[in-house]
């Protein structure tokens, strides 16, 4: 058989999957976003779903929130990981201990992270009675608020304690199949560590980092459990807005659901194309 | 355990076994035509999925256990319990297959349930309705009791049945606090003098929601001008005067009133932590269980106010379209019972009042009755009774949540 | 590999993985300790009351935990297995072939890596309802397809493209039929990336709580929603009896295949290859 046969049939089953159900989910979500659903007779599309949404002070709000949340997380992993890389990279004592720790973490889920993060980091938690204990405070309200909080330090925290280690090991095995050659002839020339640093490995890794900084900030953005866990309640970050709003029992509120997700859709959908852009652009040029 | 085998199979045998293997009773209409016997022997060997708040372990035991083995040792029905975080859960699962149309093959058999969720189903056409007499034990209901024939003003009229009352009551740890605030109007000083230590779940969270009504009859000076249909005028003046009592109140609460915690259990949370000094419930018998449980500090002790607290009936309900419907009639039957009712009452157990006619049971469910003896840090039943108000209407209700909402929650 | 840092760089490195090494391990102490608490209120640094009763409730019959262990090990299964099944191919014809539109093929493959899931699964809901799909733990595993296949298909491809095909022409030249050439030449050479594939298809779906939650409706009670219920409920005891026994499959299957997941292998460098 012909090699686009070939292609094609290697193809099937996965594009199958992913058209109807994850494309098939997406058109649907935004078909409904617009009251449009022939199977029940709603047959005049409208924008009241994205009218409401737009204009309630609260999206924006939670909108707002959550990009912060995403885009901080996403940062300070990174940044920490390239770290976490350089340090892996050389022998140290535990350094057995850490890789393996951080490989451990991959496998403990957010929630579970989540959860740990509110023992310890509640005003009332490990870390305040601690502070208790050593008389740096007086009772649980004079302990900074970290969870529950307006500027999600609890979701971030918790966020950076699991991407660390996702964005580490996928630039750590970056950087060992790239190998040191470059960075000792560099340095055999005479640059400087942070030079070598700055204008080779990281041009090298940089493709490495920014795939998973553009998964790490869609799946901090879109993440439900851990802000409806950690977050306060007004302002919600957005997927639990949309949840909130999709099991809402006036009806109504389903279709500003469905907009939501749209919105949600539509940022990931932007990261893909800056991403694409960017990425391709550096690594050609 | 039987059930990976059950899981097994399910999953390697996709297009066979059809759901619900035994007699199918959708038809609701013709099994009110039938006697007990019948609709008894047409429940088994089959299943019931009933849906409630899993919040509670003690609870989710009493149904999987007590009620779970009657079902099976006397009906040969399998209960199956699914838990829910909210209620609405299991009304949107209804409403959802209404909306796609399945119409008798759905999955949900029975909800534990009462005020505005039930007007939603009722009001929807959600509801399997009209059967109650066939009920043996319906005859233990005083249904002349209007508290129990309306569920939040909402008339019953045969769409669900009674299991359990509830009564909202507060607490406090003895060991913090001296002598906590006994009435809504104490209450906002104490919490002024007190800051930082109170606060109360956002609604529509259900025991944040009854908080704000309580705050609601105080402001309009007792709940008899509310009793009755839904008011706007009178809705505006009183609800203008409750946002400001709450919206004062609020540099005085918990993170200056920035956030509420979003559900009872995370309120309960902070109370046990020193977070916050104060704290309630409507099931008062909860705080007995959570000293147990090791949940509350043992120095908590309930009370009620003075000028009394909201209490209300809950019940299930069977939706329209279940499929299952004599054993959820069957299991309806056994949740009123005598015995099912006096082990739901056992402080260990539940601690929860009956929502039968005591007087009606038999001698020796009486002498059951007799036997209780309430846990010593809970409020005892029968004395928050003596001061208990009655909810509102739906209406009322929805209304006042969106109020908090837009006027306190933001 | 020059051994020639001075002291300082070297403490400083064995300090900071000494922080690290404890701050990784940080949060799942508290949940350790509450499992075997009975009440641990503030300011005790320690439980007061030590107790089995959370252990006791988890591993009881009437709680459901060690059936949400087997269902949620259950589903995760048979997801990684259909996405092994459909990304072995798919990450061939990606990893070995240049193609027109295999741009846009790529972007497809991995858009659901990105896009999160609550934009899709409030769709799929309603359509799974009339499909009789919802409810169901079929239903559960074809939508945990979803982010699982993406990063079966990337790894097998990150695989393939280091694959050299000749080995099999040379097995089919001698004879050998499709089957046995895919069983003995082509399976040994792909085997790390399914490892490694395998790993993280299986850990996105054994995390998965929105998908499992709205298309479970609750009648399909994974281990997370388990979790998240009695995290909620404030349960704190026997939250940390289901966290801990939570975590337990991913580590054990973490130390089974962990030599795979560093170093040269190409499997977690496709990561960075897209």
């Amino acid at each position: 058989m012909s090699d686009r046969t070939k292609i094609f049939l290697l193809l099937l089953p996965a594009m199958f999957i992913i058209v109807v159900l994850f494309f098939g989910g997406l058109a649907i979500g935004l078909m409904r976003s617009f009251n449009y659903m022939p199977v029940i007779g709603l047959t005049d599309p409208d924008f009241s779903a994205y009218i409401a949404v737009f204009t309630d002070r609260e999206f924006y709000l939670s909108f707002a929130l959550t990009f912060h949340i995403a885009f901080t997380s996403t940062v300070i992993s990174s940044v920490l990981a390239i770290g976490a890389a350089l340090l892996l990279r050389r022998s140290f004592i535990g350094r057995g201990m850490v890789n393996f720790l951080f490989q451990l973490n991959l496998t403990v889920p957010h929630l579970v992270g989540a959860i740990g993060m509110l023992y310890l980091f509640s005003q009332s938690g490990s870390f305040a009675r601690l502070a208790a204990e050593f008389e740096l405070i007086a009772g649980p309200a004079d302990f900074p608020a970290l969870v529950f909080d307006p500027f999600a330090i609890g979701i971030i925290l918790q966020y950076v304690w699991k991407e660390i280690p996702f964005i580490g090991v996928i630039v750590l095995a970056n950087m060992q199949s790239i190998g040191e050659d470059y960075e000792s002839v560099a340095r055999s020339l005479g640059a400087s560590k942070w030079q070598t640093f700055r204008h080779v490995l990281l041009p090298l890794i940089f493709p490495g980092v920014l795939s998973a900084s553009v998964m790490v900030f869609a799946f901090t953005f879109g993440a439900y459990e851990i802000p409806a866990i950690l977050g306060a309640n007004f302002p919600a970050a957005l997927p639990v807005l949309a949840y909130r709003k999709y099991t809402d029992v006036d009806l109504a509120a389903r279709p500003e659901a469905m907009a939501m997700a749209i919105v949600i859709a539509l940022l990931s959908a932007l990261m893909i194309y800056f991403y694409v852009r960017y990425s391709r652009r550096r690594i050609r040029g | 355990m039987k059930q990976n085998l059950k899981i097994g199979l399910m999953a390697t045998s996709m297009m066979l076994a059809p759901l619900g293997a035994f007699a199918d009773t959708a038809d609701g209409d013709a099994l009110n035509a039938m006697s007990w016997d019948q609709v008894v022997d047409l429940a088994r060997g089959g299943e019931v999925n009933w849906f409630l708040w899993g919040g509670s372990d003690n609870i989710n035991q009493y149904v999987t256990d007590t009620i779970g083995g009657i079902l099976k040792d006397e009906y040969d029905v399998t209960l199956n319990r699914v838990g829910l975080s909210d209620t609405v859960e299991a009304v949107n699962i209804v409403l959802g297959e209404k909306e796609s149309g399945v119409l008798d093959s759905g999955s949900v058999d029975m909800i534990w349930i009462n005020g505005e969720n039930f007007r939603t189903m009722k009001q929807g056409g959600l509801a399997y309705c009209g059967y109650t007499d066939i009920l043996p034990n319906n005859a233990l209901v005083d249904w002349t009791n209007p508290a129990i024939a309306n569920d939040f003003g909402v008339p019953v009229e045969g769409c669900e049945v009674p299991w359990s009352k509830a009564q909202f009551a507060f607490a406090y740890d003895t060991n913090r606090t001296e002598e906590p605030p006994r009435t809504i109007g104490e209450l906002l000083e104490w919490a002024k003098a007190n800051p930082g230590k109170f606060t109360y779940p956002a609604p529509p969270d259900f025991n944040g929601s009854v908080f704000v009504r309580h705050v609601f009859y105080h402001a309009a000076g007792g709940v008899d001008g509310l009793l009755g249909d839904f008011d706007q005028a009178k809705f505006d003046e009183v609800s203008a005067k409750t946002w400001k009592i709450l919206n004062d109140l609020e540099p005085f609460m918990w993170r200056e009133g920035a956030t509420y915690p979003a559900s009872i259990s995370a309120m309960e949370q902070l109370y046990a932590n020193s977070e916050v000094d104060l704290t309630f419930n409507y099931e008062p018998a909860s705080v007995g269980l959570n000293i147990e449980n090791g949940i509350f500090p043992p120095t908590t002790q309930g009370y009620g106010l003075t000028d009394g607290t909201i209490g209300n009936t809950n019940y299930t309900i069977i939706p329209f379209n279940s499929p299952n419907k004599a054993a959820a009639l069957v299991l309806q039957n056994v949740l009123l019972s005598g015995e099912a009712q006096y082990q739901k009452a056992r402080p260990d157990v539940w601690g929860a009042a009956p929502a039968i006619v005591v007087g009606r049971t038999s001698a020796e469910a009486q002498a059951n009755f007799a036997t209780i003896v309430s846990h010593p840090n809970v409020a005892p039943a029968d004395e928050l009774a003596q001061a208990a108000l009655p909810e509102l209407q739906a209406a009322w209700i929805s209304a006042i949540e969106k109020g908090w909402l837009e006027n306190v929650g933001q | 590999m020059s051994n020639k840092e001075s002291l300082g760089i070297r403490s400083f490195r064995a300090l900071t993985g000494a922080f690290l090494i404890t701050w990784l391990i940080l949060p799942l102490i508290p949940l350790a300790i509450w499992s075997f608490a009975k009440g641990w209120f503030y300011p005790d640094l320690l439980p007061r009351n030590w107790s089995l009763r959370a252990w006791e409730y988890a591993m009881s019959d009437t709680s459901g935990v060690l059936d949400s262990l087997w269902l949620t090990i259950w589903i995760s299964l048979a997801a990684t297995a259909l996405s092994i099944l459909v990304g072995i191919p798919a990450g061939r014809a990606l990893g070995m072939y240049k193609f027109k539109g295999k741009e846009i093929v790529e972007l497809m493959i991995l858009a659901p890596t990105i896009v999160p899931g609550i934009a899709v699964v409030l769709g799929i809901h309603s359509v799974f309802i009339s499909l009789g799909l919802n409810n169901t733990i079929h239903g559960v595993i074809l939508v945990h397809l979803i982010p699982t296949l993406p990063y079966m298909v990337l790894v097998m491809s990150g695989i393939f493209s280091n694959y050299d095909p000749a080995f099999e022409a040379q097995a089919r030249s001698l004879g050998a039929s499709p089957l046995k050439t895919f069983w003995y030449v082509t399976l040994p050479a792909i085997r790390p990336g399914i490892i490694v594939g395998g790993l993280f298809a299986f850990l996105v779906s054994w995390s998965q709580y929105i998908l499992t939650l709205l298309i479970g409706g609750g009648r399909v009670e994974t281990l997370p929603l388990l979790l998240f219920n009695f995290a909620t409920a404030g349960r704190n005891d026997i939250t940390g009896a289901i966290g801990m026994i939570y975590i337990l499959p991913g580590i054990i299957i973490l130390l089974l295949t962990a030599k795979h997941l560093s170093g040269r292998s190409g499997a977690v460098g496709g990561f960075g290859q897209i």
